[in-house]
């Protein structure tokens, strides 16, 4: 009990091996659990942070791109809002269906109508951004070109959606694909097209009104975003406005059962873990009575004996843990590959992300659990009567 | 349990001098064991006292009767019980690592001490590694490492063959002529036969008390009498200068 821990665990090596996988089973579960727990709200608010505007304005009632609501008089607003004194830049973004011809189909798109100088929805990749005022110039994402078969400076056309209550044909525009970009909240896979905001007006007939589905707004600090937020909100009473942090408490009430769910199996984990090592380490301190009294008797103190017994438990444990970081990893990857293939879903929302705080805490806890495990089967080393223990292991 | 207590010893006195070699004999379950875990401070009587180098072992806390165990007494085993993963030196110096002895300083006794007992050549061996003989000549090593005063061996040739005991009945008459204080309780008929006092035991009692060539203790039923050891530094010996033990059980 004296030795080195993990000698002694070398002792049964089959025994020990089969408790170390039962352990980084678990220690896997309960990583994953915990990367979920909060993996996706993290997930969240760094796509919606991604390219720094921590405001969100939507239709009264409604979170943007929610539904298709739309906010008219949309450059007054703009500019209503850039004449904050907490506001460094402002946006509109209207989110639409479009057409494309290709060859004598038309293929479905979604539209990003955007303003390019101020603008959250994507991040160039390959050619040129649009400028501003560019009515003739295209965005496409990867599958968007795929699906049209097209690339960089070709030309495309797209078409407006077709309403029936309007009895007029849809709006053609002839465009020329300026560059290909990676749109934030696209799913995986998803053919979207962007064009300055006054073409995807006019594509869906919203030109009009000047309406828009949303406006993103960047404050000078992250600090002030929250004081610019309520500003915002007594001066447009009649629109929804939120912080990045509102968004994500929003999304979080959404996700409070799948939080749960992950702290349940988290639990359960840390209790199999628990009974796991307290059971390996009650068996092995039982098989080791004899030499635990022989030890007593040659004048080894309790507490040497104890902490040998809690030195195993835990080295049983981290061993396991190690051994369960490295497995909960890979199924951790496995998971968010089939979890983010949810159609829908934006291909930038990953759900095991790790954060160092929590990951701290875990690691804390699963010690904790192989102190605790090994502090039962220590007390039975601890009382073993010596001159019983040695008289039953002389007969 | 049920049923009337049982009194393993009873009205047993008993006195150890410094350089006794006795050996305890006796039928199975009479009480020789008892007595010797008794002697050692891992079992305490229901009546009557043990003192080991002029101090009263009742009344000891776990923790001082820990530390005598550990610096006064040697205790040698039938089932030798050395840690399987440790390697026979490491064995050796793991009394001392309990005592604090500086990791050099332990290295080099633990050595001096394998050579004593024949085991030089064994040193880095593992436990599992060594024959019955060799583990228990390990164990005696373990005994002698923190240089106690008395050395108290239970059946240490019990679970040897005939040839391999010979070997530790050597080793004990070579340590009782070194001058160390020995307590062996024994079947062996060659080990009590060389044992400079054979104390007989019948029952719980101490039937006979013979001094093979140097003296005969007396005996006084249930008056305890006062006990005095010491020990004698340097290795290898375990040297008590004159004790008694008078104890019940």
């Amino acid at each position: 009990m004296t030795a080195n821990p993990l000698r002694n665990l070398a002792r049964h090596p089959i025994r020990s091996g089969l408790a170390l996988a039962g352990i980084a089973v678990t220690t896997a579960m309960l990583l994953d659990m915990v990367l979920l727990a909060g993996g996706i709200e993290r997930s969240f608010e760094r796509m919606l942070l991604g390219r720094g505007y921590q405001i969100r304005i939507s239709p009264k009632g409604t979170l943007p791109f929610d539904t298709e609501a739309t906010i008219p008089g949309i450059g007054g607003l703009v500019r209503a809002i850039l004449a904050d004194s907490g506001v460094v830049r402002a946006g509109a973004v209207l989110g639409t269906s479009v057409y494309a011809r290709r060859g004598d189909t038309l293929v479905t798109l979604f539209g990003y109508g955007i303003d390019p100088a101020s603008q959250a929805q994507y991040q160039p990749q390959e050619g040129a951004d649009l400028a501003e005022g560019d009515t003739t110039g295209l965005l496409l994402s990867v599958p968007a070109a795929r699906l049209i078969g097209v690339g960089l400076g070709d030309s495309v056309t797209l078409v407006g959606r077709l309403d029936p209550q309007v009895a007029a044909a849809a709006v053609e525009r002839r465009l020329a694909v300026r560059g290909i970009v990676r749109w934030l909240y696209d799913y995986r896979g998803q053919p979207s097209v962007g064009a300055v905001i006054p073409v995807m007006q006019d594509l869906s007939r919203l030109r009009v009104e000047d309406r828009a589905s949303a406006v993103v707004v960047q404050a000078r600090t992250d600090a002030e975003a929250e004081q610019v937020s309520r500003r915002l909100q007594n001066r447009f009473p009649l629109l929804e406005i939120n912080s990045v942090a509102d968004l994500v408490a929003h999304f979080r009430e959404r996700l409070v059962y799948f939080r749960q769910l992950s702290y349940i199996l988290g639990t359960i984990s840390l209790v199999v873990t628990v009974l796991l090592v307290s059971t390996l380490m009650t068996i092995t301190v039982n098989e080791r009575l004899g030499e635990i009294a022989t030890l007593r008797a040659i004048g080894v103190a309790r507490s040497s004996i104890v902490r040998g017994v809690m030195a195993e438990g835990t080295a049983l444990t981290l061993v396991g843990g190690l051994l369960g970081i490295g497995l909960g990893t890979v199924t951790a990857r496995y998971l968010d590959r089939i979890l983010t293939s949810f159609p829908g879903l934006p291909a930038a929302i990953s759900f095991f992300v790790p954060n160092p705080a929590s990951l701290t805490v875990a690691a804390g806890v699963l010690l904790a659990t192989g102190v605790i495990a090994g502090a039962y089967p220590a007390l039975i080393a601890a009382r073993a009567p010596i001159a019983a223990t040695l008289r039953t292991e002389a007969t | 349990m049920n049923g009337e207590p049982v009194h393993a010893l009873r009205g047993v006195s008993l006195e150890i001098r410094q350089g006794d070699y006795a050996a305890i004999v006796g039928p199975s379950g009479c009480g020789k064991s008892t007595l010797l875990q008794l002697l050692g401070g891992i079992d305490t009587p229901t009546a009557g006292s043990v003192e080991l180098l002029g101090t009263r072992l009742e009344g000891m806390s776990d923790r001082e009767l820990t530390r005598l165990r550990l610096t006064r007494i040697g205790f040698v085993f039938q089932r030798f019980h050395l840690l399987p993963v440790l390697t026979a030196l490491e064995n050796v110096e793991l009394p001392m690592a309990e005592a604090g002895v500086a990791r050099a300083e332990r290295r080099t006794r633990a050595r001096e001490l394998l050579g004593y007992v024949g085991l030089e050549g064994r040193a880095d061996h593992r436990a599992t590694q060594l024959s019955g003989g060799e583990m228990q000549r390990v164990a005696i090593a373990r005994a002698l490492a923190n240089r106690p005063a008395i050395i108290l061996a239970d059946e240490p040739t019990g679970e040897l063959d005939a040839a391999t005991g010979r070997g530790i009945l050597d080793l004990f008459q070579r340590l009782a002529a070194d001058g160390s204080t020995l307590v062996v309780v024994t079947h062996d008929e060659r080990l009590a036969a060389e044992a400079g006092r054979v104390i007989h035991m019948l029952d719980g009692h101490i039937v006979d008390d013979v001094a093979g060539s140097a003296f005969r203790v007396p005996r006084s039923e249930g008056t305890p009498v006062e006990e005095r050891s010491s020990g004698i530094e340097g290795a290898p010996s375990a040297n008590a200068e004159p004790g008694t033990r008078n104890a019940e059980r």
